[in-house]
């Protein structure tokens, strides 16, 4: 067959193969298309999640780590601090690559030390066998550290840690808090000045290639290094606070208390513990509710304690000064088909007497010549609804309602302290207000050197004459609050606890006062929930607490005493009273 | 066509003297430097293997040229004779071949190592065209059954090496010979038919647990992400970061920082993709396109039904490569190493397709110089 046949042969048919072609070339174009389909929908459709993909594998942020920085107290006294320890840990890889679980010896040396079974110790490395970080024990001392570093287990690897250490205790367990195992604040101080403890570990961003090796740095922030935390709290005189509540929670079968010290010039809190606490270096086994910083986040009618605040709120309104007497016979009034009494009739009463015998009639008939406006927004004015201003973790704002509609009779329950909620904190900030002239302070669990302006809410003279009432209250009243060498003031309260439904058979017993009670420095109130014994008033079971903590905390304080003078004194308050 | 201007005209029969088709040599080149440059980048900014892959397209380019100067009646004359020896070559290498890779591909020459399949991709078309322009076009049956022994002979001894990549590139240049002779739709039917109901007994008798796996990780990359599926899942990252426009030469962190893996070579295309983008990658398509519409172009209008039939399977081929490839790399294949034709880094596949090119242009020329 010659060249020319078959060229002929070709182009007899040349139609079937050029048509061939054509098929050919549109599927070529068709197939093009779709690998431009392909990439483009690769490219711009999806670029976001494999950009982030391809982010993932190569960017990384490393966190350099410092020690935690310490908790003191306001004399530089550590409350919590951080101890060097060492984490075990094992790379499953290394340890299956070179056979090390042959060395049975070293692994059950290994398994005593840190009092594990060898069997369960090896097996959690034999499960994961390409797994390349597996915990053996967490936090181990220096001292054992060692001696597995000796033991020279492949794949056994240790790696240096903080561990919180806290040297007060269960002292001051409620207000510093504690960590977790990753050395994170999870209550307490610990967890609200988390990265001012912390610091910021000063953070590098880099890329990496596949090998891990670091390419390029992409940002470096600095590091913010870890600070120490100085508490307002006085370590002496926290320490006796809760020496002498747990004293008195155990002796008065109560089931919980706390008490709160506060500056009356700085709303700084001096002291704030509760009982039952807990160990925060051990805190196995102990129960949550231990753990709950009562001081703050409890709340409860206040009851007579807040009788003060209605007597004060009168003056403010001017129905009444230090000098007015109140007719309180027959002893009960009813309002709105509901009674309201004292135990006894006890006549005409001094402002004084009233406090003394605390005598809801008295406060509620002072309270019912107000408008009620004026009432209520004291009332909110002192800061119940609010939160103290502390910004302590759980603590809680109280329960004050703000409703148009108020009822005498809820009123004069009001002035005598039911019918609204709030905590051991919020009745310490109104003592403080009373103790100081005035001047609701924002309270602060930090030491602070510049002095609060505060908002004024009582005028001074009243809040003077209130003062020199509550010291009546103790000198004729409430005698077990008294403190030797100190004039003091303050006022009981029991109330009666409210249950589903109404009220139960239990009673908070309190007391709140002040001291030297011509120019306080401090406010102690005592919290004694739900005493069990005999005794349960608060004139009897938080008063001997608050005449302690006061004395203690004046000697710590160093404030003179003032009842040397007291003779002198009492004339000088005879000639200005008189 | 020679209206356009003297000047132009006396320019064309240079290259027309050199047997050198113009536009397919600025395609090839324009892919050539490009590949440099991305090799360059691929290869961790090295230099040594730019100049290694400059010499290497020299080399090829060279080879090119000579091929394009035999006529092609010369390859009606040695096919039968070429086929044979690489029949002999293939049945050598699986007796006495050398092993890499875990394949037996290579017969080691003494001086050099030599992979007869590279060579079998040309011999095949070339005897397939011969046979089938012996007869009567459109093709008979009986010479188109002829024909297809004559592809699944080689096909099979290469994929027994294994060389899974190869053997399909060198049974779909037979089977594009054989279409474009003119099978008939029934009978491309019925292979279509018999193939797939032929798969089953691929997959479970021929195929290696390692070429299974790979069509499995095409299904789903993602349920061995470290492991058969890094590889789809990698490049498919970085030809997503990409984007429109690309990082920039040289700036591409997933090729550059070494997480995708045979970045010079098989998965060049990611490598190009996330440092051009979108834009580039387009450029790109259409760069190969045109180079596939001039050799077809060159087949159309191939007077002889062999160089028809040669040019259009090598063109075809040619195709493949460009599909499979950036198929493959793109996620919408399963992973065969085929590389990027002219772009990727790597040398016996770069001289076999630029002899081939070389026969295109000597259908292109030689035809012309006939008709003259």
């Amino acid at each position: 067959m010659t060249v020319a046949n078959k060229r002929n042969k070709a182009k007899q048919k040349p139609s079937t193969v050029a048509w061939r072609f054509y098929v050919v070339l549109s599927v070529v174009v068709i197939i093009y298309g779709s690998l431009m389909a392909r990439a483009a929908y690769i490219q711009v459709v999806e670029p976001d999640m494999l950009k982030k993909q391809g982010d993932m594998r190569s960017l990384r942020t490393a966190a350099n780590k410092v020690q935690r920085g310490s908790v003191l107290d306001r004399n530089g006294r550590e409350l919590a601090v951080s101890v060097p320890v060492e984490t075990v840990w094992a790379d499953p890889k290394i340890v299956m690559d070179n056979n090390a679980l042959a060395m049975t010896d070293h692994w059950q040396a290994l398994a005593d030390v840190l009092g594990q079974d060898v069997n369960k110790l090896t097996s959690r490395i034999v499960r994961n066998p390409n797994k390349r970080f597996v915990y053996v024990e967490r936090q181990v001392s220096p001292v054992m550290a060692n001696y597995i570093k000796e033991l020279k287990i492949p794949g056994i690897h240790l790696r240096k840690e903080s561990k919180r250490f806290y040297p007060s205790g269960e002292v001051s367990a409620h207000v510093v808090g504690f960590t977790n195992v990753d050395d994170k604040g999870i209550e307490g101080i610990e967890r609200v000045y988390n990265t001012l403890l912390t610091g910021t570990g000063g953070k590098k961003k880099f890329r990496k290639d596949a090998k891990g090796r670091k390419i390029e740095i992409l940002s470096v922030e600095e590091a913010k290094p870890p600070k120490d935390v100085v508490l307002s709290i006085d370590q002496r005189i926290q320490t006796l606070a809760y020496r002498e509540l747990k004293g008195a929670v155990s002796a008065f079968k109560a089931t919980s208390g706390s008490v709160i010290v506060a500056d009356v010039h700085t709303g700084e809190i001096l002291a704030m513990v509760n009982s039952p606490s807990y160990n925060p270096n051990n805190r196995s086994n102990t129960p949550v509710h231990k753990l709950r910083n009562r001081a703050i986040t409890d709340m409860f009618e206040p009851g007579s304690t807040m009788k003060p605040l209605s007597l004060l709120t009168a003056m403010e309104f001017g129905v009444a000064e230090g000098s007015t007497i109140v007719n309180t016979h027959p002893g009960w009034m009813r309002l709105g088909g509901r009674r309201v009494s004292d135990p006894s009739n006890r006549g005409d009463l001094t402002m004084e007497e009233i406090l003394i015998h605390s005598s809801n009639m008295g406060t509620a008939k002072l309270i019912l010549s107000l408008p009620k406006e004026f009432l209520l927004d004291k009332f909110f004015d002192v800061g119940f609804g609010e939160d103290t201003g502390t910004g302590l973790v759980g603590e809680s704002s109280g329960m004050m309602h703000d409703r148009a509609r108020w009822s005498q009779f809820e009123l004069a329950t009001l002035s005598f302290g039911y019918g609204l909620a709030i905590t051991p904190m919020q009745i310490a900030r109104f003592y403080t207000a009373v103790a100081n002239g005035g001047k609701k302070l924002p309270f602060t669990i930090l030491k602070t050197d510049k002095q609060v302006e505060g908002e004024r809410i009582f005028s001074e003279h009243h809040t003077a004459d209130l003062r020199t009432m509550l010291e009546g209250v103790i000198e004729n009243g409430a005698k077990k609050a008294k403190v030797e060498g100190y004039r003091v003031g303050g006022k009981t309260g029991t109330s009666i606890k409210a249950i589903a439904g109404g009220y139960g058979n239990d009673y908070v017993g309190l007391f709140a006062g002040m001291a030297p009670i011509d120019n306080p420095e401090v406010v102690v109130v005592v919290v004694i929930n739900e005493p069990g014994g005999d005794l349960y008033h608060g004139g009897d079971v938080a008063a001997p607490v608050f005449s302690r903590v006061m004395k203690g905390t004046m000697q710590v304080l160093n404030i003179a005493p003032d009842n040397t003078r007291v003779v002198t004194a009492s004339k000088k308050k005879g000639d200005t009273n008189a | 066509m020679r209206s356009t201007g003297h000047d132009q005209a006396k320019k064309k029969d240079i290259w027309q003297k050199l047997h050198i088709d113009l536009p397919l040599l600025v395609g090839i080149l324009c892919l050539m430097i490009l590949g440099l440059f991305v090799v360059y980048s691929a290869g961790g900014q090295n230099a040594d293997l730019v100049v290694r892959q400059g010499i290497r397209l020299g080399i090829a380019l060279v080879v090119m040229f000579f091929v394009a100067q035999i006529p092609p009646r010369y390859y009606l004359k040695w096919a039968v004779p070429m086929f044979v020896v690489g029949l002999g070559m293939l049945v050598a290498v699986l007796l006495v071949g050398t092993m890499g890779k875990g394949a037996q591909r290579w017969l080691n020459l003494g001086f050099m190592q030599f992979q007869p399949s590279e060579v079998m991709k040309l011999i095949v078309p070339i005897t397939v065209a011969w046979f089938i322009s012996q007869h009567d076009l459109p093709a008979k049956l009986g010479n188109i059954l002829i024909a297809f022994i004559l592809v699944l002979i080689p096909t099979l001894l290469i994929a027994k090496q294994p060389d899974l990549g190869t053997s399909l590139l060198i049974a779909s240049s037979g089977l594009f010979v054989i279409f474009l002779a003119g099978a008939s739709w029934k009978l491309i039917g019925t292979c279509v038919g018999l193939a797939s109901a032929f798969t089953p007994v691929f997959w479970m008798f021929l195929m290696k647990d390692y070429q299974k796996q790979r069509v499995l990780t095409f299904l789903n990359p993602e349920q061995d992400p470290l492991g058969s599926g890094y590889h789809i899942i990698q490049s498919k990252i970085a030809i997503g970061s990409g984007g429109l426009n690309g990082k920039g030469w040289l700036q591409g962190t997933q090729s550059q920082l070494e997480f995708l893996p045979e970045r010079h070579t098989d998965f060049i295309f990611a490598v190009f993709s996330e440092e051009f983008g979108l834009v580039g990658v387009s450029l790109l398509l259409i760069t190969y396109l045109a180079i596939v519409m001039r050799g077809l172009w060159i087949a159309v209008n191939a007077q002889q039904a062999f160089a028809k039939l040669l040019a259009g399977s090598i063109t075809l081929t040619f195709f493949v490569y460009v599909f499979v490839n950036i198929g493959m790399v793109s996620g919408l294949l399963p992973v065969v190493g085929v590389p990027l034709p002219l772009v990727s880094y790597g040398g016996t596949s770069m001289v076999t397709l630029m002899a081939g090119f070389g026969m295109l242009m000597a259908i292109g020329t030689h035809r012309r110089f006939i008709a003259q």
